[in-house]
């Protein structure tokens, strides 16, 4: 009895891990866009190009480059770093038309979302004549990463080990991240352009640089993010790969309260909240979507305590 | 006759605009296939409003706008009051989970068994319009990302409800109980989805160009949406306006999921929904936040979908998915209007001048005749 | 090289609200020295600074800072010019610390990375330096207001400036804070800073500054030594008339009480008192002019009364009814009516017809409702009727409210206010920024009102329109009735003397 729960659980803890890791890298930078005051609705989007364009560059890079067909992997990790490139690009794209257009945000993610969904799904059609999912077997995935002696670290160890280098990047990332926002001049101006733009302009900071920054970044790494999803574990594209996983990492980010650890607990909460769900379903009856659906509604409580706590800080202040 | 403004001129080239644009680039993608662009969109055009056949195109494009009319005209709501509720999806959502749940578990004579559901769905689908005025008006939470999580809340429960508690058979398939015959909404041409529930729909667009732009209620909530301080200082309570406006938008998303319930699917299953939500925002942008923009909106993105399923796909082998591509790149090109209007502008610049002067000359011209 | 700064001809015209801010602006500000520059709302103050420091340019005119010539594109510029300026409305982060605030945009540190030693030794150091005691480490979001402006000012002087210029800067404080401020300035100047400051309280520029410039309407009236001038003096400078402007008015007949305010008392929420203790009524048929130097009381009153704000202590009394506890439309419904400060935003919706503006309140009422519908020929009739009698040139019914003129805006809403004959008519600077022409008209019309019963309540910074028009006079003065002028006493001088505090015994001297 006791062998099989210490196989369940390191089952759920390792493949929620795997599972939070799109999450990590979408609600990582949701966070930041949100720290500089520019809400990314289209990660889902960019998660979405990044599967597809991972997928394809590193088929492209296998087939018809003397490098990939050489090393196999390196083709994939080639495909990996374009889907980030391409996430940055549509990132960039994004800030160019926000920024220096004052098009809306809003109406143009949901643009960005509706065109990658279709294009992804056309283009699979189009050139490999697939419908549902494309794969090849050419295409290698992303090798999982061992070090005997992480994993002889005690207790945690076993679930340190064994994964892609992207999940490691993530941990990476939210480090990073956090020394940042806390530690440089960057990270500051990234706050007070999120919190209070003209006192951010009044001490001479670029406002465009900031935001251009936060969108480029976060479309990164919700490319990564995708290609974890279409060569990092299986190597293949389905219709709508992303499943709302960019949507999570929203959420996940308010959670967090758009910290870069919040938002790494949150996300990873958030993915561990799917390994047991889909572990459960398995062993015993409960349905799975009570479980999901616990982060999306604790999110909203968190949501009205923050703003009311903003509100009742405005009423003070603000009422000449 | 009255010269039309530049404003009016410039805002009917926009989305004119947005179209050729969206029209360019999509010939590009076809071009991927093989396919000649203007056999491709003839195809569309056919496919779309195509009096054919023994179920017209036409028709069922009609049938499929139709919950596209109610969620635009939700979400146009929400858009005139001043806040960007963006809930429809989840209110949709629910408005069908009420009515699948509800056409099984009553039993009532037809006629009030219909009336009673759709009644149901609709306060179902208000009270989840409530959730983010609510939080807006009492506590500034962003009206944008909490319709986000209560749609995705609405998935997951609908996810659960046909799975577990709703579900008919232990099959494959999550879906639940067919509602009987009796109860369905009766179509006009059957299998073409054009039926009661599109009247319903245009009326309710016909109520909320009166109801808004004819009413004293009306008046206010657009005062409220455009200038609330003035509203507030003219007496209009901006709080409870929002709030009974929301409730009200999120009743016709509602109505919406169970018209579909009732004279559609007849049943729920899982993976229902899928984006109707969103095209209502899209529909209520692109028409202009007017209910008459809505319909005709919502008729010509249904026409593009279907025609591009029933006739790119079927009959030129071109994947369907491009219907989205063109919808997305128009709703982009619109979006972006702030690229090119300048450009526009000069141009309506230029030819007016020109026009003028053409016209001093005629002028002068036919002076020196007499 | 004595004069900080020097200002020659500057002119300001801003299309978007068809005003000319600053026109033909000269005069110098001595090195050291805390010049104060008054005026009344919109006579150019903020523009003139906003220009100096960078955030406006001028349409012709220039600066000099110390004897050099300047073209500022930037705050940014004026700052390496050495101006600094702390504005009315912080622009300080909440979530930081005072360090992080004060150090915004000039951190200290390698590579990108923050030395938060040095930031916090730095902090200290500069705070003694002026005598400005902080807590560095505490978050912004929870200092007391005087602490705020300490962090706005803290921040200027870390970007080693020499001439700070602040605007408005004891408006936001308490009357407790309000002392150790003024003696902070006195530090500062001590220590070398020049001071220009923007406010209209006279008392406090009289306690602390050395010299002060007044401006009315974008001109300056003129530059005194503080030692040299009186509070009568400066008033009469900012608010004294320019033109001379009668109306011709015969005797009022006044009868009933119409309104009546009892013991007004308002705490705004930043817990100071806005209105203490304020009483008075107005008859039916005599306009009721409330005079003062804006930022007196004036705003919390017409609030109160209007309906728009309940949160006071005290009575309103509207014909005898006790509307202390009504809304805004049961008040219209009573009959009272309003026309505000802030045509533009508040007495109007810009983005709809002059027919939407001017059938606000109407729209439940019959016969402009029939049945279910608002009934279309009559809300045309009624706006054309306004129109007509009004005389808004060139408009029409379903035109562009938004393509008036401020005259023409100020007569659609005079007009929609007048149109429910109401018994009591608040008018709040009902004439400023119109031209000649709708003055005259905006004055004939209230007299005309309260020859035909109306009450009217007319507050107003400009001292010849409360003379010209009101019956009768009442004076708020921080926030206090300071008193009410009837008959022959309705003159200059006592007005003068009651709107800086004093009393009306002191007149009789």
């Amino acid at each position: 009895m006791f062998d099989f729960l210490n196989i369940f659980t390191i089952n759920v803890i390792s493949s929620s891990i795997r599972l939070a890791t799109p999450i990590i890298l979408a609600a990582l930078g949701a966070a930041m866009c949100n720290k500089a005051g520019v809400l990314n609705l289209a990660i889902d989007g960019k998660m979405l190009i990044g599967a597809f364009t991972a997928i394809v560059a590193t088929y492209f890079y296998r087939n018809y480059t003397s490098i990939g067909i050489a090393h196999p992997v390196l083709a994939t990790y080639l495909g990996v770093f374009t889907a980030m490139i391409v996430g940055g690009a549509f990132g960039f794209f994004f800030a160019w038309m926000h920024i220096k257009y004052k098009v809306h945000l809003v109406i143009l993610a949901i643009a960005i979302n509706m065109l990658a969904l279709e294009v992804t799904v056309y283009l699979m059609r189009v050139l490999f004549k697939q419908a549902g999912t494309w794969s090849h077997p050419s295409i290698v995935q992303l090798p999982s990463l061992d070090a005997a002696w992480i994993s002889s670290i005690p207790l945690i160890g076993r679930f340190l080990t064994g994964y892609n280098f992207i999940v490691y990047f993530s941990w990476v990332i939210a480090i990073a991240l956090t020394i940042m926002m806390y530690k440089t001049r960057f990270g500051r101006y990234i706050q007070a352009v999120g919190e209070n733009i003209e006192a951010a302009e009044a001490a001479g900071i670029s406002v465009k640089r900031v935001q251009y920054f936060a969108l480029v970044f976060s479309g990164m790494l919700a490319g990564m993010a995708g290609a974890f999803l279409s060569v990092g574990h299986l190597t293949l594209f389905t219709r709508d790969m992303s499943s709302g996983r960019g949507w999570i990492g929203n959420a996940a980010a308010l959670f967090g309260f758009n910290s870069a650890q919040g938002s790494f607990l949150a996300a990873l909460f958030f993915g561990f909240a799917d390994g047991i769900a889909l572990r459960l379903q398995n062993v015993t009856n409960l349905p799975p979507y009570i479980v999901q659906l616990m982060p999306n509604i604790l999110t909203i409580v968190i949501l009205a305590i923050v703003s009311y706590r903003g509100k009742i800080r405005e009423l003070k202040r603000t009422q000449q | 006759m009255k010269q039309p403004s530049k404003t009016m001129v410039l805002a009917a080239l926009v989305p004119l605009c947005a179209l050729i644009f969206g029209v360019v680039i999509t010939s590009f993608f076809i071009m991927l296939t093989g396919v000649s662009p203007f056999s491709a969109f003839r195809v569309l055009i056919s496919g779309a409003f195509g009096t054919s056949g023994k179920v017209w195109p036409l028709l069922i494009t009609l049938g499929q706008a139709t919950p596209l009319i109610l969620t635009g005209l939700a979400a146009m709501y929400s858009f005139r009051v001043g806040i960007f509720c963006i809930a429809q999806e989840g209110q949709y959502v629910f408005g069908a989970i009420v009515a699948a749940w509800l056409g099984v578990a009553l039993s009532l004579p037809p006629w009030l068994h219909i009336l009673v559901v759709m009644a149901a769905s609709m306060i179902a689908g208000g009270i989840y319009g409530l959730i983010p005025a609510f939080l807006k008006v009492k506590l500034g939470v962003n009206e944008i990302i909490s319709s986000i999580m209560l749609n995705s809340i609405a998935v997951l429960v609908l996810e659960y409800m046909v799975a577990f508690p709703l579900r008919a058979d232990q099959g494959q398939k999550a879906q639940s109980a067919v509602l009987s015959r009796d109860i369905w909404l009766p179509q006009f041409v059957q299998g073409s989805r054009w039926g009661i529930s599109f009247i319903i729909a245009i009326s309710l667009a016909v109520f909320a160009y009166f109801h808004i732009w004819k009413t004293p209620k009306g008046y206010e909530l657009r005062m409220v949406g455009q200038a609330k301080r003035f509203a507030r200082y003219g007496g209009i309570k901006a709080d409870p306006t929002i709030l009974k406006t929301l409730f009200l938008s999120g009743m016709i998303a509602g109505l919406a999921g169970s018209m579909e319930i009732l004279g559609n699917y007849h049943r729920i299953m899982t993976g229902f929904s899928s984006g109707l939500g969103f095209d209502g925002l899209s529909v209520a942008l692109l028409g202009q936040s007017h209910p008459f923009g809505v319909v005709i909106v919502a008729i010509l993105l249904s026409g593009i979908r279907q025609g591009a399923q029933l006739g790119l796909q079927i009959s030129l082998q071109v994947p369907r998915e491009l219907g989205g591509v063109l919808i997305a790149m128009v709703i982009l090109f619109i979006a972006a209007e702030n690229v090119y209007r300048p450009l526009l502008d000069k141009l309506y610049d230029i030819i007016n001048n020109r026009l003028t002067l053409i016209k001093r000359k005629h002028n002068v011209k036919e002076v020196d005749h007499v | 090289m004595e004069h900080a700064v020097t200002f020659n001809a500057i002119s300001k015209y801003f299309a978007s609200t068809q005003v000319q801010a600053n026109r033909d602006v000269s005069f110098s500000i001595r090195r050291g020295e805390i010049h104060a520059i008054c005026g009344e709302n919109g006579a150019g103050k903020s523009t003139l600074m906003n220009i100096l420091f960078g955030i406006t340019k001028p349409d012709s005119g220039t600066i000099e800072v110390n004897g050099k010539e300047q073209d500022f594109q930037a705050p940014y510029d004026a700052i390496e010019a050495g101006i600094g300026m702390v504005h009315q409305h912080f622009k300080v982060v909440n979530s930081f610390t005072v360090t992080k605030n004060i150090l915004l945009g000039i951190e200290r540190g390698k590579l990108g990375f923050i030395d938060s030693k040095a930031e916090r030794t730095f902090v200290e150091q500069l705070s003694e330096k002026y005598s400005l005691p902080i807590n560095p480490d505490q978050i912004a979001g929870t200092l007391p207001v005087g602490l705020l402006q300490r962090v706005e000012i803290l921040k200027m002087l870390a970007r080693d400036v020499s001439i700070l210029i602040l605007d408005e800067p004891t408006a936001v404080l308490t009357p407790q804070e309000v002392t150790p401020f003024l003696a902070t300035l006195r530090e500062l100047a001590k220590a070398g800073q020049t001071i220009l400051f923007i406010s209209h309280k006279l008392q406090e520029v009289l306690d602390v500054a050395d010299r002060v410039t007044v401006m009315k309407k974008g001109k300056v009236v003129g530059t005194k030594e503080t030692k040299e001038t009186s509070l009568r003096e400066l008033a009469t400078m900012m608010v004294g008339r320019e033109v001379v402007f009668t109306v011709e008015k015969s005797e009022s007949k006044p009868k009933n009480v119409v309104l009546s305010v009892q013991n007004l008392s308002v705490v705004n929420p930043l817990g100071v008192k806005v209105l203490s203790n304020v009483s008075f009524s107005i008859r039916s048929g005599e306009i009721y002019g409330l005079a003062g130097v804006s930022g007196n009381g004036q705003e919390a009153l017409v609030s109160a009364i209007s309906g728009l704000d309940k949160a006071f202590e005290g009575q309103i009394l509207l014909d005898g009814n006790n509307v202390t506890s009504f809304d805004v439309l049961k008040r219209k419904e009573l009959g009272m009516s309003h026309v505000p400060e802030d045509r533009i935003n508040v007495g109007l919706n810009l983005q709809t017809s002059i027919r939407e503006n001017a059938i606000m309140g109407f729209q439940r009422k019959k016969p402009f409702k029939k049945r279910v519908f608002l009934d279309p020929m009559v809300c045309v009739e009624h706006t054309e009727q306004i129109i007509e009698n009004y005389q808004v040139a060139g408009a029409h019914a379903n035109g562009e409210v938004g393509k008036l003129s401020g005259g023409n805006m100020q007569k659609i809403v005079l007009g929609r206010e007048l149109a429910s004959h109401p018994r009591l008519l608040i008018v709040n600077q009902p004439t400023r920024g119109l031209d000649v022409g709708s003055i005259e008209f905006v004055h004939r019309m209230l007299i005309k009102q309260r020859d035909e019963g109306v009450a009217i309540l007319l507050v107003s910074v400009e001292l010849e329109e409360i003379m010209s028009l009101s019956d009768r006079i009442g004076v708020l003065c921080a926030g206090k009735l300071q008193g009410e002028l009837a008959g022959q006493d309705m003159n200059e001088n006592n007005i003068g003397i009651l709107m800086v505090g004093g009393t009306l015994d002191e007149a009789a001297k």
